[in-house]
C-alpha cells in the first residue's frame, strides 16, 4: 500500500492541480480570473509530463566527459540519465502557453475597452445600445 | 453555477484518478516512454551532433522542424496580438 | 529526484494555486500567480529538467507576469469573485 502510494502520488497531486486550473476557467466569472486558471492547468500538464521522463538514479541529461578526453568513444549507460525527449517537448510547449496568455490578455483589453467591465454577468447583461 | 462547475471537476478528476492506475510507477528506468527513441539520442547525439546537452541537440538538431513552428507560432501571435490591439480609425462624416 | 523535496514543493505549488484564484484582489492574484512559477521552476530543477527549468524562469514567470501586470495597468483590479 505504501509502495503504491509513493509511487503515484505525484500523478494525483498534478490531478488535483489540473482541476484547481479546470475549476478556475469554468467556475470564476472575472475574464483575467480564467486567464489566470488556464495558465495553472497548462502547467499542471507540463508537470506531468516532464515527470514521466523522471528514472531514479538517474542524472541530468548533460554527458559527462564528452569534451576534453581525446578521441576515444565513451560507452553511455542510458539508464544513468534521464529521459530528454519530454523536456524538449515542453520546452516547445511553455512558450506556446506564454504566446497563448499574450493573445488571451489582448481580447480582454479589448472587452474592457468596448464594456468597461471584466466581471462575464455584466458583460452577458450589456444593453446593446 | 459556481456549484456546479465544482461537482464537473470533481467528476473529471475522479475519471483521471482511476486512469492513473495503468500508469508505470513514477521514476522507473523501463516505463514505456524512455524505452523507444530516446535511448538513441543519449548514444548517438556526440557523435551525430558534437554537443554533450542532449536536449540542446535535439531541439535545434534532430528535431529542427519542430522549433521552426514554434516560431511561427509565436510570430502569428506577436501579429494577432497588433491587429486585436490596434486602435480603429472612427469613419470620417462628411 | 528526492521525495520529500518533491513533496514539499508539489505541496506550496497546490497553496500557491488555491491562494491565486481565491484572492480577489487580481493585481495580487498576478503576483501569486508569479510566485506559483518560481515553484514551478524549482520543482522541475529538483526532477533534474534544467533546460525547462530556466526557459520557466525567463519565459513564464518573467514575461508572463509582466503581461498580466500590463494588461492589469490597462483594465482594472477589482473583481468581485
Amino acid at each position: 500500500m505504501l509502495e503504491l502510494i509513493a509511487g503515484k502520488y505525484n500523478y494525483w497531486m498534478y490531478i488535483v492541480l489540473m482541476m484547481i486550473g479546470l475549476y478556475g476557467m469554468m467556475g470564476k466569472r472575472n475574464l483575467i480570473k480564467k486567464v489566470v486558471g488556464m495558465s495553472i492547468f497548462q502547467s499542471a500538464i507540463i508537470l506531468f509530463y516532464v515527470s514521466i521522463a523522471c528514472k531514479k538514479g538517474g542524472t541530468i541529461p548533460i554527458l559527462e566527459h564528452a569534451h576534453g578526453h581525446g578521441h576515444e568513444e565513451h560507452i553511455v549507460h542510458v539508464a544513468s540519465y534521464i529521459n530528454p525527449l519530454p523536456h524538449v517537448l515542453m520546452l516547445t510547449a511553455i512558450v506556446v502557453a506564454v504566446s497563448t496568455l499574450g493573445v488571451a490578455l489582448a481580447v480582454a483589453i479589448t472587452v474592457y475597452r468596448r464594456y468597461n467591465t471584466l466581471e462575464e454577468d455584466e458583460i452577458l447583461g450589456f444593453k446593446n445600445e | 453555477m459556481k456549484f456546479l462547475s465544482f461537482i464537473v471537476a470533481v467528476i473529471t478528476g475522479g475519471f483521471l484518478i482511476y486512469g492513473t492506475q495503468d500508469m508505470p510507477e513514477w521514476g522507473d528506468p523501463n516505463s514505456p516512454a524512455s524505452l523507444h527513441v530516446s535511448p538513441y539520442y543519449l548514444e548517438n547525439t556526440m557523435h551525430d551532433t558534437a554537443t554533450p546537452n542532449v536536449v540542446t541537440s535535439v531541439l535545434a538538431d534532430y528535431r529542427g522542424y519542430d522549433t521552426l513552428g514554434e516560431t511561427t507560432v509565436i510570430f502569428t501571435a506577436g501579429i494577432s496580438c497588433a491587429l486585436i490591439l490596434r486602435k480603429r480609425r472612427r469613419k470620417k462624416r462628411k | 529526484m528526492i521525495l520529500q523535496l518533491d513533496f514539499i514543493f508539489i505541496l506550496f505549488v497546490i497553496i500557491c494555486a488555491i491562494a491565486a484564484l481565491a484572492v480577489k484582489d487580481i493585481l495580487s492574484a498576478v503576483i501569486i500567480l508569479g510566485a506559483y512559477s518560481y515553484f514551478m521552476c524549482l520543482l522541475w530543477t529538483e526532477m533534474g529538467a534544467v533546460d525547462v527549468a530556466f526557459t520557466e524562469a525567463s519565459v513564464s514567470a518573467g514575461i508572463g507576469t509582466v503581461l498580466m501586470i500590463a494588461a492589469v495597468s490597462k483594465t482594472t483590479r477589482r473583481s468581485k469573485d
